[in-house]
């Protein structure tokens, strides 16, 4: 499991430029941030702009890990060493995260000028930057310390936009989040309290040799992964995500959905890998818990009457089949087949989910702006009127059902192949009463839009763009699933 | 000899004085029902953490606390309860406690937990606290907030306390830190980002409180959410 994060030594050194578009990707998205703040863009062309720097930096670091394989940077700042880490899966979750925060940042002029957003506007820009320059630097962090600055600034940032809005139910819901992920680092915090006390040592490499399991590394792990599933929203902590996303700006939504809470899975994950090896209990307690978030997240989705409700409990549901495939991927006795198998589903069906997500999170804010209504009766006579939005909200709803040939189908394909082979049937079943429910909440949401009957109502008209914008990200998590060869074999690259 | 022997017994002294200096001002932050005072025992107590931090060897761990903790951390909760200007009077003098005994019961179990799990796992990486816990008055101090910190956010619906009792907790975890790992330099790194992180998350939360006050009133902060949700 360990080399799969790249924890081991590089061969070659990272070239000049690479250390260049390694600064560019972490750095530029704050800068420009700031200088959004200074001057707020009012079209979406400067933020096209703006965006062409960092996606070519991070496709520079794409094509400096095709040839050098794995690379690795130290530093030592008056003995405190940090260290970051660029192999495949940190590359493709770069380039997710600059994707999704691109089209955001594109959505989002169109989106303030069209709906009445209030003075706070103009901050949205510098959190946005902050939080994506903190992914970034989750993705490639590997030591203890990295991890938690980049986690508590991304937090932090995090909560910030998503009571940008000012309504009293966005600061009661925003409040609320705060505290709790607070609450979740300090719980971190004292995980890595332990780690650090029992080994004296941060780094990830490191540790990963000299940890032994023991009482230590389970109360760390408690600790761990106590305080990262409050943050990842991981059933039954879940219960701060629907206020907050039910009151939140679209794009924002649309961010934290897609982004935000997966840092903290993976966090998670590779933590987990480190001080769980093998171990038996641990990770099926999350899959049983998976299996509940499913059945639960798609009961709360198909009962609710608001549209931003739905798309919300839909996250929780699909957050579930990662949690089914935690035995599988860090429990004892698991064949290197299935094992590999899980691990390219994992990351397929977290990346399919986060694009798709994004799109549908700016589809249905697509329909509530151009409609002025936000429960799932006020689209009633949509399909009409509105045939775009409705369009690219089918599209992402076919990823997350897993029809093929999505990548949410590829995904659930590698994980069913997995489970089967390693005989976990309970997890088969979970992945069938997911797919069942999430195709029930979503026919639910058609039966409404469909509805031929209802009296025409005056729409808004919608910004050109922010419709093609969603259509380009649901098409993403669209073609990941027939052209999934390319980012499973970046997974795979870099083993010793 | 003797002298020596002198010297680690005066030193004990005075980080047996801390500790309960610590606790002190972390139970009356926690538990008075006057908001103003509470806020100034929460500075109090960052002050006695800055000492904390000079007896353990870690000037500039003290001085990280002495700018962020003391001066400004505690200015948010001032801020948030408009008493900016001494004299000034606030709306938010006391906050109301009215919970069913049973939850307070069992959100009290929930901490008890949390500390009997914390307490365990400490005492397997400082292997001689369980023998001699009487030889680590800071850490015993740091047990001893964590769990009343904890207790108190569960507990309380008011959103200033829960604030309170999250840098309480904080501060807390930061002395176990030191505590089972030492003053190394990555422990030293970690809880200055840990303190940098709490004044943020202070300042953040004290801006909403003090929106919610201007658009809801005084009635908006004793209810956090919904009624019904989970302890921790």
């Amino acid at each position: 499991m360990i080399w799969r994060f790249g924890l081991f030594d590089s061969t070659f050194e990272p070239l000049l430029p690479t250390h260049w578009a390694l600064l560019v990707a972490l750095g530029l998205p704050l800068l420009l941030g700031m200088l959004a703040a200074l001057f707020p863009p009012k079209r979406a062309w400067p933020v096209v702009l703006a965006s062409v720097p960092v996606l070519a930096s991070g496709l520079m670091l794409l094509s400096a890990y095709d040839q050098a394989g794995l690379l690795r940077w130290h530093w030592d700042i008056a003995g405190v060493q940090l260290s970051l880490r660029l192999n495949g899966l940190s590359v493709l979750l770069l380039l997710m995260t600059q994707v999704i925060g691109g089209a955001a940042a594109l959505y989002t002029p169109g989106y303030l000028r069209l709906s009445e957003t209030g003075p706070l506007a103009r901050w949205l820009w510098p959190l946005m930057g902050v939080v994506l320059s903190a992914l970034s630097l989750i993705w490639l962090a590997t030591d203890l310390l990295t991890l938690y600055a980049g986690l508590e600034l991304m937090g932090l940032a995090a909560v910030g936009m998503l009571m940008l809005s000012g309504k009293v139910a966005a600061l009661v819901a925003g409040m609320r989040y705060l505290l709790l992920a607070l609450m979740g680092s300090l719980t971190y915090l004292l995980g890595v309290a332990l780690i650090l006390g029992h080994w004296g040592r941060l780094d990830l490499q490191g540790l990963a040799e000299v940890v032994e399991p023991g009482p230590v590394a389970w109360f760390a792990a408690a600790l761990i992964g106590a305080g990262l599933a409050l943050k990842a929203a991981l059933f039954p902590l879940h219960a701060w995500l629907t206020p907050v996303h039910e009151n939140a700006w679209t794009p924002v939504s649309a961010l934290h959905a897609a982004l935000v809470i997966k840092a903290s899975l993976f966090i998670l994950l590779q933590l987990w890998s480190i001080l769980l090896p093998d171990a038996f209990y641990a990770p099926r307690v999350i899959a049983w818990l998976g299996l509940l978030a499913i059945v639960w997240g798609g009961l709360l989705a198909w009962r609710t009457d608001s549209l931003k409700t739905l798309v919300a409990s839909s996250t929780v549901g699909q957050l579930g089949y990662l949690m089914v495939a935690f035995p599988l991927l860090l429990g004892p006795d698991i064949a290197p087949l299935p094992r590999a198998l899980a691990w390219e589903g994992f990351w397929l069906q977290l990346m399919g989910h986060a694009f798709a997500k994004a799109a549908m999170f700016m589809a249905a804010g697509n329909l509530i702006l151009a409609t002025g209504e936000s429960t799932l009766k006020g689209l009633a006579g949509t399909s009409r009127r509105l045939p775009l939005s409705l369009l690219v909200f089918g599209i992402a709803s076919i990823t997350l059902m897993g029809l093929p040939p999505s990548s949410g189908f590829t995904a659930k394909w590698l994980l069913l192949q997995a489970m089967v082979i390693s005989q976990q049937w309970w997890a088969v079943a979970a992945l069938l009463i997911g797919t069942l429910l999430t195709a029930a909440y979503i026919f639910r949401l058609f039966r409404y839009c469909f509805d031929e009957t209802a009296p025409r109502h005056r729409y808004q008209p919608l910004a050109p763009g922010m419709d093609l914008i969603a259509l380009t990200l649901a098409l993403i998590a669209f073609a990941l699933g027939l052209l999934a060869h390319f980012p499973l074999e970046l997974m795979h690259g870099g083993s010793p | 000899m003797t002298a020596s022997f002198d010297a680690i017994h005066s030193l004990d002294a005075i980080e047996v004085l801390l500790a309960l200096c610590l606790t002190a001002s972390a139970l009356v932050c926690l538990f008075d029902r006057h908001l103003v005072r509470a806020c100034y025992f929460f500075v109090a107590f960052a002050a006695a953490m800055t000492a904390a931090w000079l007896q353990l060897g870690a000037p500039w761990l003290a001085a990280v606390e002495l700018v962020l903790g003391v001066g400004l951390t505690g200015p948010c909760f001032f801020y948030a309860l408009g008493h900016v200007l001494p004299g000034a009077s606030s709306p938010l003098e006391r906050d109301k406690f009215s919970e069913p005994w049973s939850r307070v019961a069992m959100r009290m179990v929930l901490a008890l937990a949390w500390v009997v799990m914390v307490g365990a796992a400490i005492r397997y990486v400082v292997a001689d606290m369980a023998y001699a816990p009487s030889e680590h008055p800071l850490l015993v101090a740091g047990v001893v907030i964590a769990a009343t910190a904890l207790g108190a956010f569960a507990l309380h619906r008011h959103l200033l306390r829960r604030l309170l009792a999250f840098n309480l907790l904080g501060s807390a975890v930061f002395m176990l830190l030191a505590g089972v790992a030492g003053t190394s330099a990555n422990a030293q790194a970690l809880i200055s980002v840990g303190l940098l992180v709490a004044w943020l998350g202070s300042m953040l939360g004290a801006l909403l409180i003090r929106q919610l006050l201007h658009l809801e009133g005084v009635e908006a902060l004793g209810r956090d959410g919904k009624p019904g949700e989970g302890a921790t």
